[in-house]
């Protein structure tokens, strides 16, 4: 079957009634939990499982699917309006989006996100029907010691981001690494800063220390009274409207966010949250004005959002066309489909084109959707602003401890989050950046493991990482980037 | 107010009067039952969990809600399972990690497999496979000990965790085989899948589900099965045990089971030992669960209890194995 032809084909499928409208019954349910703090994909696919079991496989996929990047949607609301991220791919759309709205362009801000979220998510589609194989070929040739490497790339390129001094950056990343160490050492089996906790054997939950140093540390803040958002007004068609300005900002950021999230999105145990980060670091490192970044910046907006849907898009290449799940909302995804008898594999796009096919058009028309949905409903996101704070900052604690328990329904997570909480509050109050914290917490693990096992496969010779030409190029990128800043300076300005 | 601590403990009495009733055998259940699985939705032990609490509900008239408590390779909810009152409506469905190799595996682990559950039933096992990329060397299992021989400690294979039952069946088999191996742990099949598609490592025990796609795709190779018979989801794959110098008794078998805590009636576990049985034996029910890469087992409480004993000794001594080429 050629591309044109899967397309079409899977038109057909996409437009059966019933897949329809599970498809935008997920996507609408994804938005709402996204832009509930805390609550995120993974609580509303672990609800939606039971009932997959007794619709089509196309149903189930396609339901399933709209929530997972529904969520990326509605994620950002509450990271704009509230600094408090509805899920920790949003986490770091705070920096910039709340200063927007603070200035009085939170229409402006969400105007951007949604829009970035749907170029991200179109080009991530073109870039499934086009490149999956391509992509599918880079995640198998992929080795640790690629990984490795290019995680401490990434690692250094985005850790300038947050507007704090640099000792304070470099503390939040380390304290961020070690918090990354909690938990069963994969390579030995020996627990790590567990303290005879059971609980903490697989580490600190990501939800829980997101939802705690932004979300709960946020309310703590807003208790003082410290800086409260200014009394919100109508917003009118017109305020949702970008500048001529903003939209020459927006372009470069939401092609280069959307290439950044496509291929983190198509590379197993990469993802979403990941490539925001990324996405955000990288485009304050090429701005001619860095210092911009964290005011209110429209291109802080605009890149992590387009590259948090992007890779919600790729994603799927590694799950569908390999069988390999990319992140534990994929490899649920692919329990629904084992429990219908189809097998996840190599062979899949073969033996069910019909699937693929009607998935990937399925995916056009709720992000279609979802735009349409979203652009007349910034108004009313708006208006929760002007939901008194005693109403708004309890309920939003409620649904932080909802999210929470939901990930592994454990209450012991519910503590660490108020725990976290207070931690991240302090931490703000210091002038440490959070978002360094949670930097350091997503990508140690993700280094460290693939160091070590490149340095297993390699039987201990370091040269595995020259020698690989992948490995080897983000070496030499990396210390690029840090001899960068160094060069400038001794380079006379002309 | 000491009326009301009075109320209060009439109440309390009350409530436990009422717990406690609820745990006999005529009128059982009186509530929902709850049956704690120690791993996401989605994961196979849930997925075995949820098909048999379906039919179960209905046998039993009452909901059988599964809860997911995931942690510790199973542990936690095998712990969220002991720490409910109501004894009698608190279950469990786990793998055999949790109540075979976390005793020795999990540092001050709070509880003890053999005084603290009550076996009810075995549900289904799952051999593991010795797995290759296509492109490896050796078209069976005395080719790749022979491959090993020659070059021993150079063939690497991926577990899916340190004391994983892949890492320990490994060496178990390495035992057994008079072999040398060299182990990489990851975290999941398919991250070992990638990583043997990538040319980085050389092998794996996998479940055989995670496997056959691959094998049917041309990219991978199954060399022998753990199990003691051929496995119906893969008729083609023989048994390791026997061939080329592995005894014939050689058997590895990951398996999950329902259990429930120490002291619920044993009328309550053996209703549930003949109702789970009845499932058990729905054609249907088999054919979805061969789907998932189980194959079901059937038996007694008794059966289940000597499963746990002789696994237990079975993975010690590979334990065993693994802390002597540690030290």
């Amino acid at each position: 079957m050629t591309t044109l032809e899967g397309l079409a084909h899977g038109l057909l499928v996409a437009l059966q009634p019933s897949i329809l409208i599970y498809s935008l019954l997920g996507a609408v349910l994804g938005t709402l939990v996204g832009v509930l703090p805390g609550i995120g994909a993974m609580a509303a696919i672990t609800l939606l499982l039971p009932i997959t079991y007794h619709i089509s496989s196309e149903a189930a996929l396609v339901m399933l699917a709209g929530v997972y990047y529904g969520a990326q949607y509605g994620g950002a609301v509450a990271s704009i309006l509230l600094r408090l991220p509805g899920t920790p791919q949003s986490a770091v759309t705070t920096l910039d989006g709340y200063p927007m709205a603070q200035q009085g362009r939170a229409g402006v801000a969400l105007f951007t996100s949604m829009v970035s979220s749907f170029a991200g998510a179109m080009l991530g589609i073109l870039i499934l029907v086009v490149l999956s194989g391509w992509l599918a070929g880079m995640a198998t040739s992929f080795g640790a010691a690629d990984y490795a490497a290019m995680m401490v790339m990434g690692l250094v390129a985005a850790s300038t981001i947050g507007n704090s001094r640099p000792v304070k950056s470099l503390a939040m990343v380390v304290v961020g690494l070690i918090a990354g160490c909690i938990g069963t050492d994969v390579n030995s089996g020996v627990q790590r800063l567990t303290f005879g906790q059971t609980q903490l054997l697989d580490g600190i939950n990501l939800v829980a220390l997101a939802m705690g140093l932004f979300g709960v540390a946020e309310v703590i803040a807003n208790i003082q009274g410290a800086d409260r958002h200014g009394p919100p007004s109508r917003v009118s068609l017109r305020q949702l409207i970008p500048t001529r300005d903003d939209v020459r900002r927006m372009v470069g950021p939401i092609l280069r966010g959307t290439g950044l999230g496509g291929l983190f999105g198509a590379l197993p145990g990469t993802g979403s949250t990941i490539s925001s980060f990324l996405a955000y670091g990288l485009e304050r490192r090429i701005a001619r004005k860095p210092e911009r970044f964290g005011n209110g910046a429209i291109e802080g907006v605009a890149a992590p959002e387009s590259a948090n849907n992007s890779a919600s898009i790729t994603a799927f290449v590694p799950t569908l066309t390999l069988g390999i799940p990319g992140d534990p909302i994929m490899a649920l995804m692919l329990g629904a489909l084992v429990i219908h008898g189809i097998q996840p594999g190599p062979t899949l796009l073969t033996s069910h084109p019909d699937m693929f096919w009607g998935l990937v058009v399925s995916f056009g028309i709720g992000n279609l959707f979802l735009l349409v949905l979203n652009l007349p409903l910034i108004g009313i996101w708006v208006s929760i602003l002007r939901i008194p704070f005693r109403w708004l900052y309890p309920a939003i604690i409620v649904f932080i401890c909802l999210g929470v328990y939901s990930v592994r329904g454990s209450t012991f997570d519910i503590f660490m989050v108020g725990g976290i909480g207070i931690t991240g509050y302090a931490l703000t109050r210091a002038a440490f950046s959070p978002a360094l914290l949670l930097l350091g917490f997503v990508l140690g693990p993700l280094i460290e493991t693939n160091l070590r096992r490149a340095m297993l496969v390699s039987r201990g010779d370091a040269m595995i990482f020259l020698e690989r030409p992948v490995a080897c190029a983000f070496v030499v990128a990396t210390v690029l980037l840090l001899i960068w800043p160094v060069v400038k300076r001794i380079i006379p300005k002309r | 107010m000491i009326g009301n601590f009075k109320h209060i403990g009439i109440a309390t009495v009350a409530a436990t009067l009422l717990a406690q009733g609820a745990a006999h055998a005529q009128d059982w259940p009186s509530e929902p039952v709850h049956v704690f699985v120690g791993f996401p939705a989605g994961s196979s032990p849930d997925t075995i969990a949820r098909l048999v609490a379906e039919p179960l509900s209905q046998a039993l008239g009452q909901p059988v809600v599964v809860e997911n408590k995931p942690g510790a390779g199973g542990v936690i909810g095998v712990q969220q399972m002991l720490s409910q009152a109501d004894t009698g409506h608190s279950f469990g469905v786990t793998i055999n990690g949790p109540l075979t190799t976390s005793q020795r595996l999990v540092p001050d682990l709070s509880y003890e497999t053999a005084s603290d559950i009550a076996p009810v039933a075995l549900i289904a096992t799952s051999p593991l496979a010795l797995t290759v990329p296509a492109d490896f060397p050796a078209d069976d299992a005395a080719a790749f000990i022979e491959e090993a021989k020659a070059n021993p400690g150079d063939i690497a294979y991926g577990s899916v965790g340190q004391g994983s039952g892949a890492h320990l069946t490994a060496e178990l088999f390495a035992d057994a085989a008079g072999i040398e191996l060299f182990h990489i742990p990851f975290q999941s099949y398919a991250e070992v899948t990638t990583s043997m598609l990538a040319g980085e490592i050389d092998a794996g025990f996998m479940a055989p589900s995670a496997a056959l796609p691959f094998v049917e795709a041309g990219q991978l190779k199954m060399l022998g099965l753990t199990s003691a018979k051929p496995f119906p989801q893969a008729p083609d794959v023989p048994v390791l045990a026997g061939q080329a110098g592995i005894p014939d008794d050689f058997r590895a078998e990951l398996w999950n089971a329902f259990i429930a805590p120490a002291g619920t009636d044993p009328a309550i576990i053996e209703r549930l030992n003949t109702e789970i049985n009845t499932i058990l034996a729905d054609e249907a029910l088999q054919q979805k669960l061969l789907a998932t890469g189980w194959n079901v087992a059937p038996g007694t409480t008794a059966d289940l209890a000597a499963r746990i004993e002789a696994d237990t000794a079975l993975w010690g001594k590979a334990i065993d194995l693994v802390e002597a080429k540690d030290q």
